[in-house]
């Protein structure tokens, strides 16, 4: 009897603390919305549409400002039935039968995006008159016809370009797949959570893949670029790179969603736990790690392009000192060099992984 | 003597409550005698397959004791826990096979404890496992099958192929969990035979779940009944009558047959 009474109070308590987490980013989320909503309207729709400012002044104490008054805002809808943050934490008490579309938080939800979207034309300078103009319409006439007369004269450079990009993006995603797959265990939940230094190995794993993979390859080319000099070398290492923290995230979700139940008959059975992975994992993720690797070949080539561009070698950099040059006839054989390659990469990836499945 | 009467399996006092709060077993206590073929009885979430993964530690017992073979197996870790689950054979409910494997190479994977790490991952196995696998192949009726894609076999097949993994662990208990009950009547009535063979032929103790009574009745030598967690009947197939029925089953349950 004693243990039951005990052990009461504690299956309480983490209830209660999970209620005033959900509640305090409840609030947090009304705040934040509130100041986003007061900062817009006034930086953009005021200042920019009303009063058409070209160069309104700032100061820090605006967003401030913003925030205090999210604050007040929030803290005094929140008990009505504007708060977005109370919706999404699942706080309200819905009537289930009734739809959620006509609720004074999702029309509120509407008018955010609706704000966004407004905010978004003038900051992007959407303008139809000069997409529109006599000057724009002329210089659009002169390079579409250039990029439908192409050189055919470089189409020698433009191939061994390309078979260089090609190359590039197959050694890149070669030499990423062994990271990838060692990386993919670690970074796989299901594996990894029986005990805290795992537990640790993993959020370590989580955290450097979800750094290296926000970072774009064509950063990562500049500042290998500058590490290992302009080139293919550089360009391949970015996408390298890129692609390990891809993969090993694309391979620990497979891992995440295998069927455990190999798993534990390979345990059962008295097996290391190298031989469960080994016999009772690795058979249930094989063809899909094939097919997400020739995916990856396919997304490296189409990068390799681009990161070309900044000095990565291969068809982008041919491409980037012809647009340098505005010699636009060869431009145009590039493009079309490229839309082949392209083309090619993406219909027989498709093929082969249809064929594998 | 003393072997005759000592239990192959004794479980004390065993208690497991989930991380989440669930308290599926309280306080089962029994014994496993050499030879025997026990079947557990009870609900869905009445702790079954809890107590199997309690026995070969797939699952972590709370609190309470689990003797094997008269030695105290609660603790144990690391190595002597893995020769431990390879004396102790397990079949599933959904056979758990390795899928994209020959026939064959599952089999062989019951031999994983005593094949060294790097030579079964390079498929390695020595020929007399191969023999034995074969054998044992041949005994759950699918020779000529050994090639084939253990997933491309029916659900029988399957469960059949899972017997055989788990007799080349040479266990002197084979725990099987609700081994009949995502197959047909006719298919599970065959699985059953064959594991009634095990027991009778190859001496091979069984602790066996079950749902269906008269399975029960046909091929256990003993049940056990367990309600939300304890053990609530101890005793003879053939003493199950009206009475016991309802009060492991719940006052509306009607007795389905499986023939």
């Amino acid at each position: 009897m004693e243990t039951q009474e005990t052990a009461l109070p504690h299956t309480m308590g983490p209830t209660g603390i999970a209620q005033m987490k959900r509640v305090i980013s409840a609030y947090t989320m009304d705040l934040l919305h509130w100041a986003y909503i007061g900062l817009v309207s006034y930086k953009i729709i005021y200042q920019k549409v009303i009063m058409d400012m070209r160069d309104p002044d700032f100061s820090w104490n605006e967003p401030v400002f913003a925030l205090a008054i999210g604050a007040i805002i929030a803290l005094g809808l929140f008990f009505t039935k504007f708060s977005v943050g109370r919706a999404v934490k699942g706080l309200y008490d819905l009537d289930e039968n009734k739809s959620i579309m006509k609720e004074p938080f999702t029309l509120l939800g509407y008018f955010t995006i609706f704000l966004t979207f407004i905010a978004g034309l003038f900051i992007s300078q959407v303008s139809l008159r000069e997409f529109f103009s006599q000057a724009g319409m002329l210089g659009a006439k002169r390079i579409f016809t250039a990029l439908f007369n192409p050189n055919f004269g470089i189409i020698e450079p433009a191939i061994f370009a390309a078979i260089e990009t090609i190359y590039m993006a197959f050694i890149a995603t070669v030499t990423a797949l062994p990271f990838a797959f060692l990386l993919g265990f670690f970074a796989a939940r299901n594996l990894m959570s029986s005990s805290p230094i795992l537990f640790f190995i993993y959020n370590a794993t989580r955290f450097f893949l979800n750094i290296t993979r926000s970072i774009e390859p064509l950063v990562w080319a500049i500042i290998f670029s500058v590490w290992v000099g302009i080139g293919p070398f550089a360009g391949m290492l970015a996408l390298c790179l890129h692609s390990v923290s891809s993969l090993a995230k694309l391979y620990s979700e497979q891992i995440e969603n295998i069927s455990e139940g190999p798993i534990e008959a390979m345990t059962a059975t008295g097996a290391h736990p190298i031989q469960v992975i080994w016999f009772g994992v690795v058979p249930q993720i094989v063809l899909p790690y094939l097919s997400f690797t020739i995916y990856r070949w396919d997304i490296n080539v189409r990068m390799a392009t681009v990161i070309g561009l900044v000095g990565g070698g291969g068809i982008g950099t041919l491409l980037m000192q012809y647009q340098g040059l505005a010699k636009w006839n060869e431009v145009g054989l590039l493009a079309i060099t490229i839309a082949v390659i392209v083309w090619v990469m993406d219909y027989s990836s498709s093929k082969i992984r249809e064929s594998i499945k | 003597m003393t072997t005759q009467t000592q239990p192959i399996l004794s479980v004390e006092k065993l208690n497991k409550v989930y991380p989440n709060g669930t308290h599926a077993l309280k306080g089962v206590s029994f014994d496993v005698k050499k030879g025997e073929f026990l079947v557990v009885i009870g609900l869905s979430g009445s702790g079954k397959s809890t107590l199997l993964r309690c026995i070969n530690r797939l699952h972590e017992p709370t609190t309470g004791s689990i003797l094997f073979e008269g030695k105290d197996i609660t603790n144990i870790k690391g190595s002597p826990l893995r020769t431990l689950r390879s004396r102790i054979g397990m079949i599933f409910q959904h056979f758990n096979l390795i899928p994209r494997k020959t026939v064959l190479t599952n089999v062989l994977t019951g031999t994983l404890s005593r094949t060294g790490i790097v030579s079964s991952i390079f498929g390695i196995f020595p020929e007399e496992d191969k023999k034995k696998a074969l054998s044992l192949i041949e005994l759950v009726g699918l020779t000529g099958k050994e090639n084939r894609r253990a997933d491309n076999l029916s659900g029988g097949q399957q469960q059949r192929v899972a017997i055989a993994r788990a007799l080349m662990q040479d266990p002197s208990i084979l725990l099987a969990d609700e081994p009949v009950a995502s197959l047909d009547p006719a298919t599970s009535h065959s699985v059953m035979q064959y594991l009634k063979k095990v027991n009778e032929e190859l001496g091979v103790t069984i602790l066996c779940n079950l749902h269906f009574l008269s399975l029960v009745r046909q091929y256990a030598t003993r049940v056990i009944a367990l309600k939300d967690g304890k053990l609530i009947y101890e005793g003879s197939p053939s003493e199950i009558d009206e009475n016991w029925f309802q009060t492991i089953y719940g006052e509306d349950a009607v007795e389905v047959t499986i023939d």
